[in-house]
């Protein structure tokens, strides 16, 4: 019994080390904010779709948890609907990849920003609470444009190589 | 809500960009649709080479280049909107569970309600309450008439009239933030000086 209590803390030890090596070597950016922490659930997913996360291709489920920096990507018939905590609507459509470069969500503290990074395909996005009380720290962008939100719907086109 | 659909369908301007299919540029193409919060809704595209406001729902510019600023809104037609984005917007989530959105306007340089928006206020309470959320911001605003020193503290007046009023109608001061931007967030944009009372409000967003 207790053997078996030293191998299962030895295995919880070298995964916590791994972990460590992990964020040492792979961490490029010092981002401010904590990437780790979920700021947005999927709710609608079709066909395929996939959340790319340090490098790791994760399936996009209904439920699964978005991070800050994760990149969502549609194949060519899926599509995928999510929520941030603020209540900013994104969906894409099919050949689409986004990047949520930043989120920040925290009245208490008056720091609010969304800034999200359309590469190719298409999307549609209604704003939510950071758009209502921060205006100016709402962004999406495009490789050719940016565009500035005032609470509001609207959907974007990216034409990919 | 108003539903996308109802937009209405003006020229087939899309059809002669595809018409022109192996000619045309690549675009990357942006569509304004209807606020489903009801309110007047604006993005303004910039690129290296300038902007353009899009404040009308149905309508859409386009970028072609990076170094150009983006094309005058054009109306789109509802077809091409569904053929487009139909995908990205069925994969919408539902609007079921979203914050609620109230606007309380007041008379020019007073803490006191429209007679419209007094007539609303126990509705207004009555949607508020039903809700029984636990996070609730009271956000003040003016119009672009006088000073911005003296706007900050008029839209501060009114939004601390306005949380007093929930507060009294029940709610809890714990779940109330309260914050005021002066004139610097008209929901209307006008030019500095000018009067205008859909600006003069103080917005409650109920989570």
């Amino acid at each position: 019994m207790v053997s078996e209590m030293k191998r299962a803390c030895s295995k919880i030890v070298l995964l916590f080390l791994g972990a460590f090596f992990l964020l040492l070597f792979t961490g490029g950016e010092v981002s401010p904010a904590d990437a780790s922490v979920p700021i947005a659930i999927i709710k609608k997913v079709s066909g395929s779709a996939t959340i790319v996360r340090q490098g790791h291709n994760i399936s996009a489920t209904k439920g699964l948890e978005i991070w800050e920096k994760d990149t969502l990507c549609t194949g060519r018939n899926g599509s995928v609907g999510i929520v941030f905590n603020d209540d900013t609507f994104l969906s894409l459509g099919p050949g689409t990849v986004l990047v949520i470069d930043e989120f920040v969500f925290a009245p208490k503290q008056g720091k609010f920003s969304i800034v999200i990074r359309m590469l190719k395909g298409t999307a549609a996005y209604l704003s939510g609470l950071i758009s209502k009380l921060s205006p100016e720290s709402a962004h999406f962008k495009t490789p050719t444009a940016s565009i500035g939100i005032r609470g509001t719907k609207f959907v974007a086109k990216v034409e990919g190589d | 809500m108003k539903r996308w659909s109802s937009v209405l369908a003006v020229s087939i301007f899309f059809c002669l960009l595809i018409g022109c299919a192996t000619h045309r540029a690549k675009r990357d193409l942006i569509v304004l649709l209807p606020d489903p919060d009801g309110k007047d809704p604006a993005i303004t595209v910039t690129t290296k080479g300038g902007s353009q406001i899009l404040d009308k729902p149905g309508y859409a510019t386009e970028v072609e280049d990076l170094n150009k600023a983006p094309i005058p809104p054009r109306p789109v037609n509802e077809n091409e909107i569904k053929k487009v984005f139909g995908p990205a917007l069925s994969a919408q989530p539902d609007l079921v569970g979203r914050f609620l959105l109230l606007i309380l306007y007041f008379e020019h340089d007073t803490t006191k309600l429209t007679p419209e928006s007094k007539n609303q206020l126990p509705e207004v309470l009555r949607n508020i309450k039903n809700r029984k959320s636990n996070e609730i911001y009271v956000v003040g605003h003016t119009d672009l008439l006088g000073t911005e020193a003296y706007n900050i503290e008029l839209s501060s007046r009114r939004a601390n009239y306005v949380r007093d009023l929930l507060v009294s109608s029940g709610i809890k001061p714990s779940i109330l933030f309260v914050s005021f931007y002066g004139k610097a967030r008209p929901l209307v944009p006008t030019k500095n000086e000018v009067p205008e009372p859909r600006n003069r409000r103080v917005e409650v967003i109920v989570r």
